[in-house]
């Protein structure tokens, strides 16, 4: 009799975990990542966000491109997503106040997790940017989408100081020719 | 099953001790996330306020929070500091600002009524009119934090302090 019961006890809570990490591990697997993201800018409090991208640097790494505080504000940010056993978990997440009038074009340098991140705002008529650095690197960063239009460059090699960004237009005509500098020991 | 009264009443204690735990442990939870979701709330609005660049970090609750002055905060500052010059009741907290301990710095716009005298004073020394204008210290707030100069003439006031350059030498 005891022995029996013993059994049942064991088989019981045997099956609860199986059947428990399947389901968790069902739920990651179709977890929605816009929905984690929307979660964790309600968590953070930063709120009116916009996302413009999101780039996936591995399996479980995501880089989302944003910004927040619009319209009032333009607060121009990167947030990392590593994903863990309890799904998709916000990282770091790093935002800088760019102001988008009067400028063609804005841009920070900062470092997330392992990676240099070049970022910021441009007119929605740029169609393409080419980056020329002062030792003839050339880069063409992505362009993401939302309420504005935003640039962003994750550098796989050395980060630059300064260089050239030419703005093309949908046509390939150039609209604007504009040097940036970085500040590559941000925040201090 | 015919269990004897001592094992009963243990299984009962056991129970009652196992949702115990079960409460304190949510309801300490529960207080925890709500004190930080207060904190969150603050330190976002100050960096919107104060236009700071922020990094968030976390892997673990509580989220970290750095706030960092960008290109314009220090013009906020530079606004504040002209009027906090000629208006030293109006309160300029440099060594809260060198520790960037910002929630200390906002609390010098806590006193509503001294920020209305400051602008009185202002409009006063100017011998600029504010009849009809409905100006208040959301005047003030809105001309240091956003150089709004609509729906008031605060600009006329700042120009004629001195505060800021006339319109001609820009």
């Amino acid at each position: 009799m005891k022995k029996r019961i013993t059994v049942i006890i064991v088989t019981v809570i045997a099956l609860l975990t199986i059947v428990s990490y399947l389901i968790s591990e069902r739920l990651n697997a179709y977890q929605d990542i816009e929905e984690v993201i929307e979660q964790e800018f309600r968590t953070l409090r930063q709120y009116v966000e916009d996302v413009y991208a999101i780039e996936f640097l591995d399996d479980d790494r995501a880089l989302v491109f944003y910004s927040w505080d619009f319209p009032a504000f333009y607060n121009f940010g990167v947030m990392e997503l590593e994903k863990t056993w309890r799904g998709w978990q916000f990282v770091e997440a790093i935002s800088n106040r760019m102001e988008r009038k009067r400028a063609w074009l804005k841009g920070t340098y900062a470092e997330i997790g392992d990676h240099a991140i070049l970022r910021g705002p441009t007119w929605a008529s740029v169609d393409k940017i080419e980056i020329i650095t002062a030792d003839g690197r050339e880069y063409i960063p992505e362009l993401g989408r939302a309420e504005w239009q935003m640039w962003y460059l994750i550098l796989e090699d050395e980060p630059f100081e300064e260089a050239t960004f030419i703005l093309y237009d949908s046509d390939g005509e150039v609209l604007k020719e504009e040097v940036l500098e970085f500040d590559l020991n941000w925040p201090e | 099953m015919n269990l004897s009264l001592k094992y009963r009443v243990l299984m009962i204690v056991v129970f009652a001790i196992f949702i115990g735990v079960f409460l304190y442990y949510y309801g300490t939870k529960a207080r925890q996330e709500q004190a930080v979701a207060e904190e969150l709330r603050e330190y976002s609005y100050i960096a919107r306020e104060y236009a700071l660049d922020a990094i968030y970090k976390s892997t673990e609750f509580p989220v970290e929070v750095e706030l960092y002055p960008s290109a314009h905060t220090e013009a906020i500052l530079e606004r504040w500091k002209a009027i906090s010059d000629r208006y030293p009741e109006l309160d300029y907290p440099e060594a809260a600002i060198e520790a960037r301990d910002w929630i200390e710095v906002h609390k010098s716009f806590e006193d509503t009524d001294l920020l209305n005298g400051v602008i009185r004073k202002m409009y006063k020394d100017a011998t600029v009119t504010s009849e009809g204008l409905g100006v208040s210290y959301i005047t003030l707030l809105d001309y240091i934090f956003y150089q709004k100069y609509e729906a008031s003439n605060i600009e006329d006031v700042v120009i004629d302090l001195g505060i800021e350059p006339s319109r001609e030498e820009e």
